[in-house]
């Protein structure tokens, strides 16, 4: 349904070829965050790593701006844009949206982009992401493995109920019931697994104890493993999970985590961290930079899907590459590399392959065109597809 | 210990006392905020930032031109607020921290006004009316459990918050959720908006209301005698019930009061602050809001002028603070670091006074005493 | 003038536990509270320490027990001087107090409240050691308490018997109780007395500080008698008499009763041509069956019944914590009454609020001007409407006060008391006692009251500032106002007063002409001795 973003991007690629001399450049590039702010380890860290990385690539200076509250979010874009000191002025962040909105009409010759939103005006890049599609390979593997393992549930914590989210919850659902489907077919069942999803909006996208608390009780419930949709809430989550099983002796094997935005596979060094519904941030910043740089720069919305490599579900290169940016962070010790890549192999390798291959028959699927995964916009789109993928038991 | 010497320390102490209680209290507090100022240097000095860079960016981001000070007005007009509600209790004797909540349910009350429509104006002052009322009746719950059961209103408020606090979290995602946009309530139409002061700034009207609410408690508290009784039971009950005064009605009053300010406060957020005049699922806006007044009561020496410019003074810290991370690169943690020894700083004074006296009344009210 | 000069037994034993040697307390505003004091304790005996208030007995026990050093003398054991830092390191002598005001925690019980009183600091707290221990103590003495009820459910004697308990949990020798039966009820005291005398045969020696003759006879071996800080008598208990006791307490100096009185008012203004106040009828205040509860339940005002006239001075004297405070309160609409009624010029104010009495025309000077007469962080001018705040003078439309009224009468109060103060604008807390006190009378007078209830006016003023308020008062008489003074200065009562009463345990014990009364009299009945001179009110 965004095909037409894609075209752009396309053609906007193609015109850059002659134009690569370029604009005359002032050499500064920002980024504004939101509240959740820097150390999640996930969707802030990429919209910073992605820009940091073009500044470094195409010889710019990088300005960094994080929101104390929602209140600083259009005064923090007003003050980058009246320096009128900035080739680009990245909003990583959905909440930045109506600031944008706001600012990119008080501020005409400014360019911005803005990541997971979109803002109708000529100055701004809208970069969206097609989150259902990820979202469905991770639910697939969740619903395989809970019909798998007996579990009961598939377990999802998000964060604030935004449309953005609607895509990650639309495209796990679908993911799900379609794993399910898939078992009962490769297992030979007279009837589907009795399997549902447990998911709730905690309504935050920075108080980790909610994420914790959260995954909590979708474990006591019967998880098999939870998604974590809401950024920093992830390390909660996980810690949850953690304590799930030092509680009960167990190192691998369900429950598990699944990461989100970033590769978070090698947190906890690996133990329970199975897979990430990667939603690369940083390539939508990354491209947004090199788009200015490179003169090809347009307003207009960018989608990027598992097509355009905007997601995907992680992999073991992924791993290998979103160590470093884990050791960056904080949360990975050099020390520990070897021994996280093995606990990962470790527990993926329990998994019967037949899995790992159905996962992948899905995106094969996606991309060619002939399987569709439903997405939602609206909170009435949100509740056909509920009601069309209900997922209680 | 001889009794020289304990006279001797006795004498030292005593000079000490009379030293600082005759500093002027513009100046303790001008010469905590250099001493804060110092600090954050130090430490900004130790982790490889240039305090002179910062310290500029923060002046100028504050009040180095018009827009960075209609900026600092913006950020400080709600603190002026709920500085008061706990300022007005502390005058009243009381320990209230529960502007927090209050602050949540004026800033609900007031989006209701999306839900009808009246003319530009009255529009406005009905949904002022709103959050009033709202951020009043939420105060009445801990002061009905003071008056007449005698909890101590630090833990019923700070129950009260959080009651609120989950109660706004259902509000916005359930029961004023905007039906295209899940992620926040409706917005409150323009008819009711506080009109923007200065363009291209977030500064609003808002500020007169929140001026206006601070002159009025001034003359509420130093120039009737309802406010006269409010203070006197406040600093001595036993000398207000000597003097005829019900501790009762003033503690009612004085939570009434800044409960008040408190709704307030929340309207003007939602009412007053440009774009999107909502409030949005998690309360990012307004969170904080209550708990930051109460350092700007600190440094305003719980006084509604002092609380005037001590709000300008932290408007001045945030819309600064933006400065810092842009032009001077330090990053937001820093920042905060810096603005909290700052204001810590300069809290210490009234602080001090403060807990010596909670603790002289509290220490009366909870020892046993052979009464019971 | 030492009784107890002998101090050993003829075998060279001391026959003392502890001795007192030219003990003297001078605070640091120079009151002497204590002077030149030689006192003996003995061991296995009960020692009475009389006086009236002031008299010095806390201040000297609070010496013995380690809370004060003392200015001058010294404490003197039979194996040398001892010297006490802290009443830690008295306790560890032998020595330990039991004060007027326990030092209770409330929501702790008796286990847990000794435990913690043995705690040293950042140790840990042995609870069932304790209790243990406490059982064996329990059972040895005969002293029983409930072990795991919060203390501040006991009944107050219970809570009396912790704090006992506490301190011989530390195995002292001497026991010190100050005034221990004042929020006891009857039966409580004679509880408290049999254990008294059972500790005594254990071994213990008790001292007994109490202003209550006939208790101090029932009880006690020996006994002291202070007055104003010096030893003035050191009697067997069996060989004395409540009018010898009496007499020691009161003093020589009201020997002459009158002269006495006229030499210490000699300055006071004289108005001769003052008629004589008819006392006929109900007076101004009228009070009839008062009965009040003190703070610890117990019933502090009796069945009082008394008539104030206009133009007359009615004096309350007696040992403080006899009821004065509760019956002023309970005038002035601070407390609560159980029963009885009050009139002032035929309208009931009991039950009523204090501002509506102030409009029936009541002053009330208080007996406690920081807590209650001033609030000192006030200026003059905020202080000097405390009560009358809502009246019409002061307060304008909307509630308004109107400052530059306040002002005018602040300036106006301070001429006309001669208050001493850089202005109306000046904290209360920066002015010196007096001119607090000149604050809070003047603020009353200019009431233009039909009674003044005045408790305690001059206490802790110096002596221009007192006799000044002495003036006032009688000036008011003299102006035709009825005054009820309420004050435990002897002195002071008898030289005002037209009538005067003796308050103990609720009740007057006298009610009659200064003149009339001889000192004897007087010191049996603030002791508490009813001589067969009683008359009606």
């Amino acid at each position: 349904m965004r095909k037409w973003g894609v075209w752009i991007l396309v053609a906007a690629m193609l015109l850059a070829v002659p134009a690569f001399a370029g604009p005359a450049l002032k050499g500064k590039v920002a980024v504004v965050l939101d509240v959740g702010g820097r150390g999640d380890l996930s969707f802030n860290d990429m919209g910073f790593k992605g820009t940091d990385q073009a500044a470094k690539d195409f010889g710019l200076q990088m300005t960094e701006v994080q929101s104390a509250t929602a209140a600083d979010y259009l005064p923090n874009i007003r003050n980058l844009a009246r320096t009128k000191q900035y080739d680009l002025i990245i909003c990583v962040g959905f909440l930045l949206g109506d600031a944008l909105a706001q600012a990119a009409q008080e501020f005409p010759d400014q360019k911005f982009a803005i990541i997971d939103s979109v803002v109708d005006a000529p100055n701004v890049m809208s970069i969206v992401f097609r989150e259902n599609e990820m979202s469905a390979l991770v639910g697939a593997l969740g619903g395989m493995l809970a019909a798998y393992h007996g579990y009961p549930y598939v377990g999802v914590v998000l964060g604030i109920e935004i449309p953005v989210l609607y895509h990650f919850e639309a495209g796990y659902r679908f993911g799900i019931a379609w794993g399910l489907e898939k078992y009962k077919a490769h297992e030979g069942l007279e009837a589907l697994p009795n399997v549902g999803l447990l998911y709730v909006y905690t309504g935050t996208f920075d108080d980790i104890a909610k994420g914790k608390a959260a995954t909590e009780a979708q474990l006591a419930q019967g998880a098999v493993a939870v998604y974590n949709v809401a950024g920093p809430l992830g390390i909660g989550d996980l810690e949850a999970i953690t304590e799930w099983h030092n509680a009960r002796g167990t190192k691998h094997g369900p429950p598990y985590y699944f990461g989100v935005d970033a590769n978070q596979d090698y947190l906890g060094k690996g133990v329970h961290a199975l897979a990430s519904g990667m939603k690369r941030v940083d390539v939508g910043c990354y491209d947004a930079v090199k788009a200015v740089v490179e003169g090809t720069f347009q307003g207009g919305v960018v989608s990027l899907g598992l097509a355009e490599g905007g997601v995907s579900i992680s992999g073991l290169q992924d791993l290998i590459d979103f160590i470093e940016f884990g050791i960056a962070g904080g949360a990975l010790k050099r020390s520990e590399v070897y021994e996280t890549v093995a606990n990962w192999a470790t527990n993926r390798a329990a998994i019967p392959y037949w899995i790992w291959e159905a996962v992948d028959e899905l995106e094969k699927g996606i991309l060619n065109g002939t399987i569709q995964v439903p997405t939602a916009n609206t909170r009435d789109e949100m509740l056909a597809i509920r009601a069309q993928y209900p997922l209680t038991r | 210990m001889s009794a020289d010497a304990m006279e001797s320390r006795l004498q030292a102490s005593t000079v000490a006392r009379r030293a600082l209680a005759g500093l002027n209290p513009v100046l303790e507090s001008l010469l905590a905020g250099v001493l804060g100022l110092l600090v954050g240097a130090l430490l900004m000095k130790i982790w490889g930032y240039d305090p002179w860079k910062a310290y500029h960016a923060l002046f100028v981001g504050a009040y180095g031109d018009s827009y960075g000070l209609a900026s600092s007005l913006a950020r400080g007009t709600p603190l002026i607020l709920t500085a008061l509600t706990f300022s007005i209790c502390v005058r009243a004797g009381m320990f209230n921290i529960g502007a927090e909540g209050q602050v949540y349910l004026g800033a609900m009350a007031a989006v209701t006004v999306g839900y009808f429509s009246l003319p530009p104006g009255l529009h406005l002052i009905v949904g002022l009316l709103f959050a009033i009322i709202a951020g009043a009746i939420w105060s009445l719950g801990p002061a009905i459990l003071k008056i007449t059961r005698g909890v101590h209103e630090v833990i019923s408020t700070i129950m009260f918050n959080w009651i609120s606090h989950f109660l706004c979290y259902y509000l916005v995602a359930n029961v004023l959720v905007d039906p295209i946009r899940g992620e926040k309530t409706i917005s409150v139409p323009r008819s009711a908006r506080f009109p923007i002061l200065m363009r291209g700034t977030d500064l609003s009207y808002s500020l007169f209301a929140a001026v206006a609410f601070a002159l009025v408690i001034y003359f509420i508290l130093w120039h009737t005698v309802t406010g006269y009784e409010v203070r006197a039971a406040g600093l001595s009950p036993t000398a207000a019930r000597y003097g005829g005064i019900s501790s009762k009605r003033t503690m009612l009053l004085g939570f009434i009061l800044g409960g008040m300010g408190a709704g307030l406060a929340g309207a003007c957020i939602v009412m007053g602050l440009p774009p999107t005049y909502a409030e949005f699922s998690g309360l990012p806006q307004i969170s904080n809001l209550g708990f930051d007044g109460m350092a700007v009561a600190m440094v305003g020496r719980t006084h509604p002028i002092g609380i005037l410019v001590a709000a300008v003074f932290f408007g001045g810290l945030t819309a600064g603070g933006r400065t810092m991370q842009i032009t001077a690169g330090v990053p937001l943690e820093m920042v905060r670091v810096v603005e909290g020894v700052i204001v810590t700083a300069m809290a210490i004074p009234e602080l001090v006074r403060l807990f010596r006296f909670v603790w002289r009344r509290s220490s009366s009210l909870f020892a046993f005493r052979r009464a019971r | 003038m030492n009784p107890t000069a002998q101090t050993t037994e003829p075998g060279g034993e001391p026959k003392y536990f502890i001795r007192a040697e030219g003990i003297t307390k001078v605070y640091s505003d120079g009151t002497v509270a204590v002077k030149d004091v030689d006192l003996e304790i003995h061991p296995r005996e009960i020692l009475g320490l009389l006086g009236e208030n002031g008299a010095g007995k806390t201040t000297l026990t609070k010496i013995l027990s380690g809370l004060l050093p003392p200015t001058k003398g010294r404490v003197v054991s039979p194996r040398g001087p001892v010297r006490f830092g802290s009443p830690r390191e008295a306790l560890e002598f032998g020595i330990g107090m039991v004060h007027q005001h326990f030092a209770l925690v409330g929501t702790f019980t008796a286990a847990e409240n000794v435990a913690l009183s043995h705690r040293r600091p950042f140790g840990r707290l042995r609870l069932s050691e304790a209790k243990g221990r406490l059982e064996e103590l329990m059972d040895a003495s005969g002293l029983h308490v409930p072990l795991d009820v919060p203390v501040e459910r006991l009944a107050v004697g219970e809570q009396q018997r912790v704090e006992i308990l506490k301190v011989l949990s530390r195995d002292v020798d001497l026991l010190i109780l100050d005034e221990p039966t004042s929020v006891l009820t009857p039966l409580e005291v004679d509880e408290l007395f049999a254990l008294l005398r059972r500790l005594k045969e254990g071994g213990k020696s008790i001292i007994l500080i109490t202003h209550k003759l006939k208790e101090v006879l029932a009880i006690t071996d020996r006994i002291a008698v202070l007055r104003r800080g010096e030893l003035v008598g050191d009697v067997e208990a069996a060989q004395t008499s409540p009018e010898k006791l009496a007499r020691l307490m009161v003093g020589e100096a009201l020997i002459a009763g009158k002269e006495a009185i006229e030499l210490r008012t000699e300055e006071l203004p004289r108005h001769e041509a003052r008629r004589e106040p008819r006392r006929e009828g109900p007076g101004v205040l009228h009070v009839e069956g008062l009965t009040v509860r003190g703070d610890a339940k117990k019933i502090a005002v009796k069945d009082l019944s008394f008539d104030v006239y206009a133009g007359e001075i009615f004096g309350i004297a007696g040992v403080e914590g006899n009821g004065q405070t509760e019956l002023v309160e309970a005038l002035t609409g601070l407390r609560v009454p159980v029963k009885g009624t009050a009139t002032i010029r035929g309208v009931e104010i009991l039950g009523k609020d204090p501002r509506e009495i102030y409009r029936l025309g009541v002053a009330h000077i208080p007996e406690d001007r920081w807590k209650r007469g001033l609030i000192l962080q006030f200026t003059l001018a905020e202080n000097a409407i405390l009560g009358v705040q809502r009246w019409k003078e002061f307060r304008g439309p909307l509630s308004f006060l109107r400052w530059r009224k306040i002002r005018e009468h602040v300036r106006a109060l301070m001429k006309r008391f001669g208050i001493q103060a850089t202005g109306p604008g000046a904290p209360a807390k920066s002015l010196s006692g007096g001119n607090q006190q000149k604050l809070i009378v003047g603020r009353e007078l200019s009431k233009d009251p039909a009674i003044i209830i005045a408790a305690q006016p001059t206490r802790g003023l110096d002596i221009s500032a007192a006799q000044y308020i002495r003036a006032l008062l009688l000036e008011m008489r003299d102006a035709g106002r009825a005054i009820l003074l309420v004050s435990a200065d002897l002195d002071e009562v008898l030289a005002l007063s037209d009538r005067m009463a003796i308050m103990y345990e609720g009740r007057f014990m006298t009610v009659g002409s200064p003149a009339g009364l001889d000192r004897q009299a007087i010191g049996m009945y603030m002791g508490g001795v009813v001589s067969a001179s009683k008359e009606g009110a």
